[in-house]
């Protein structure tokens, strides 16, 4: 019992430097200018440390698994009421978690194969880079040997882009995707021009008329590049994981969302007849402001009801006193709503800094 | 003028002053100082809702909503300690639905701390902690269902709340549940007047749990933010009566008090740490 005292004693000791330290870098960079960040060579250092709470935060959201998992496995495992419901959301849980997943791998596998389609171009262009600058130039490769290297490998890439199954997805009902297919094969051909003029050449040296040549070359690459890029992302789009997730996350999660804050206008109004009974000098008050802001917000009605001037003058007035309301009393209101809840943060925010802690949840009241 | 990048001279003083405040009242109450705090009713109202559940044997409701870790989290966790210890003494059943899984491990370490004080904490069970879930409305569906089956008796809502806001009272209204709600979103606040039985504006929320438990400590910082409070509204007065003096005579602008406040000392400071420079 003395030991596992003294353990939650050194844990609370612990937490307490480490809440002042943290707080004291904090305060530091919330009071000093931008500029003498940067000289104290802070700036640079901290997003890794703001990186830090993201990885907590991550972490969290682990608490929050188990915490689902446990509560409804529970439930489910020892049939208590309501177990179907449990039921049904770990298997939509497990299901998003296999969906997402399975998505993320294709789109791994997507991402490294358009980087390699990419990188003909990239390379094309860091060969004509390198060969301009004397220091880059020593350091590398011989130019032919480079040129040599990148004719074998955009053949190769041109013959699998050819061959490939992406190309076969063509047969495809969706039109954009065959359009995107028939693009990719375009500026594969498109390439293979180029492509012979680069071997037939001699790059032993980088003479204006080679550079010509293999910036043709990029140009081309880089349209390849974008075609399969295109192409790829939209193959992707056709999977099963991700028509999955559309059918799921789209088309259910965000709608049942969309449905629970469409039920706020049914709500409001019922908020609002509670809120419009008057029965005290205060309600009275508040619902003479809200029928003169709703009418201000609709002014123009009372042109169209021919009242004559009593209209026009409602028309002109009616939106002024609108903007009043909100403007200075509102607005004034909220800004003391504000003050008061910010300088009571404040408040909080130095005593658990300072670990001036009450009993509530202080470590003193664990004993 | 635009926000503030960095605090300034002006803001450091404010910030030396609240800190002051703070420990000279607490140094007070440490001296068997005892502050007088206003009698404010919805809190008041908190335990006689949690009284009520006991006498018709139904759960109890607390909600932190959208309230992620900070300042606002700490001053609905006073209130909940409260709740959760009341809610122990009578064997109540105590539900707690979650948004934030950071906030969810501080919430129920508060909780089982305050059954550990009210002596029942084998009565403390971790599941009462219901992780509901991280998208907004999806929170608010779960926090309907959750009401709806369990027939709250009594539902707070504390914390930082945005549309969901009346969707949650709505709930609460529905069974019947005494309830109140504590919110220093001001934009929400008009929501949980019209739907709660009783609601703490703004900073009432921070004083809710020095008034539920009379602690020094809390109570002396309440004391202490008063003051400070104090101070503001002098400097709001004191800027507008500037501003209208400098309306007729332009040249008081050059020496308006505000200067002080967003002066830039980057120049000064650049000079001062000049030695400690990493190269």
């Amino acid at each position: 019992m003395e030991l596992r005292r003294s353990i939650m004693d050194r844990r609370a000791t612990f937490i307490r430097i480490v809440t002042l330290l943290g707080g004291v870098y904090f305060f530091l960079h919330f009071l000093l200018p931008e500029s003498a960040l940067v000289a104290l060579g802070v700036h640079e250092r901290h997003e890794s440390i703001t990186n830090g709470f993201i990885v907590v935060g991550s972490m969290a959201l682990g608490l929050g698994l188990i915490n689902l998992v446990m509560g409804h496995g529970g439930k489910l495992v020892f049939k208590r009421p309501g177990w179907g419901n449990s039921l049904a959301l770990l298997v939509a849980l497990v299901s998003m978690l296999v969906i997402t997943f399975g998505q993320w791998m294709n789109g791994l596998s997507s991402s490294y194969d358009i980087r390699q389609v990419q990188l003909i171009g990239e390379f094309a262009n860091r060969i004509i880079d390198d060969e301009q600058d004397p220091a880059r130039r020593t350091v590398v490769p011989p130019l032919i040997e480079r040129v040599v290297a990148l004719t074998r490998y955009t053949r190769a890439k041109l013959d699998s882009i050819t061959e490939a199954p992406v190309a076969g997805n063509s047969s495809s009902s969706n039109e954009a995707h065959t359009a995107l297919a028939v693009e990719l094969q375009s500026a594969a051909v498109t390439l293979r021009e180029p492509l012979e003029k680069v071997q037939g050449v001699d790059f032993s040296t980088l003479t204006e008329a080679n550079k010509a040549i293999l910036g043709e070359f990029v140009d081309r690459a880089n349209r390849l590049g974008g075609a399969y890029s295109a192409l790829r992302q939209s193959d992707q789009s056709l999977t099963l994981f991700s028509r999955l997730h559309e059918v799921i996350y789209d088309g259910l999660f965000v709608q049942l969302g969309a449905a629970m804050f469409s039920l706020l206008g049914v709500y409001i109004a019922a908020a609002a007849y509670r809120a419009f009974r008057v029965r005290t000098l205060e309600s009275a008050l508040m619902m003479t402001a809200a029928v003169v802001v709703m009418l201000g917000q609709i002014s123009a009605v009372f042109l169209m009801l021919n009242l004559g001037s009593f209209g026009e003058d409602a028309y002109t007035v009616l939106p002024k006193v609108r903007q009043w309301l909100l403007e200075v009393p509102n607005s004034a209101a909220f800004r003391a709503i504000r003050l008061g809840a910010g300088v009571a943060g404040l408040m909080l925010a130095i005593r658990m800094w300072l670990s001036i802690e009450s009993k509530s949840f202080g470590a003193n009241a664990k004993r | 003028m635009g926000g503030l990048e960095h605090a300034t001279p002006g803001v450091l003083v404010l910030l030396a002053f609240a800190g002051w405040m703070l420990f000279r009242q607490l140094t007070r109450a440490n001296n068997g100082h005892r502050h007088f705090i206003r009698r404010i009713p919805g809190i008041d109202a908190i335990e006689s809702a949690v009284g009520r559940c006991a006498e018709q044997g139904r759960p109890v409701v607390f909600t932190t909503a959208l309230t992620d870790v900070g300042p606002v989290l700490f001053a609905c966790l006073g209130v909940l300690h409260s709740i959760a210890k009341r809610a122990a003494q009578y064997k109540l059943k105590l539900l707690i639905p979650q948004y934030s899984p950071e906030a969810m491990a501080i919430v129920e370490d508060t909780v089982r701390e305050a059954y550990r004080a009210a002596g029942r904490a084998n009565a403390f069970d971790p599941q009462s902690i219901v992780f509901l879930s991280s998208e907004q409305f999806a929170f608010a569906s779960g926090y309907m269902g959750l009401v709806h089956r369990e027939r709250a008796g009594a539902a707070f809502m504390f914390g930082v709340f945005a549309a969901e806001a009346l969707v949650l009272a709505e709930a609460g209204q529905q069974v019947g549940a005494r309830q109140v709600a504590a919110s220093v979103s001001p934009e929400q606040v008009a929501f949980f007047i019209c739907t709660c039985d009783y609601t703490l504006i703004g900073e009432e929320l921070f004083s809710a749990s020095a008034y539920m438990s009379r602690e020094p400590v809390q109570v002396a910082a309440l004391a202490a933010q008063d003051r400070v409070k104090l101070l503001f509204g002098a400097l709001v007065i004191c800027g507008v009566l500037c501003a209208t003096a400098a309306q007729f005579y332009p040249v008081l602008k050059e020496l308006m008090p505000h200067r002080l406040l967003v002066a830039d000392w980057s120049a000064w400071l650049a000079w001062l740490l000049s030695p400690f420079v990493w190269s």
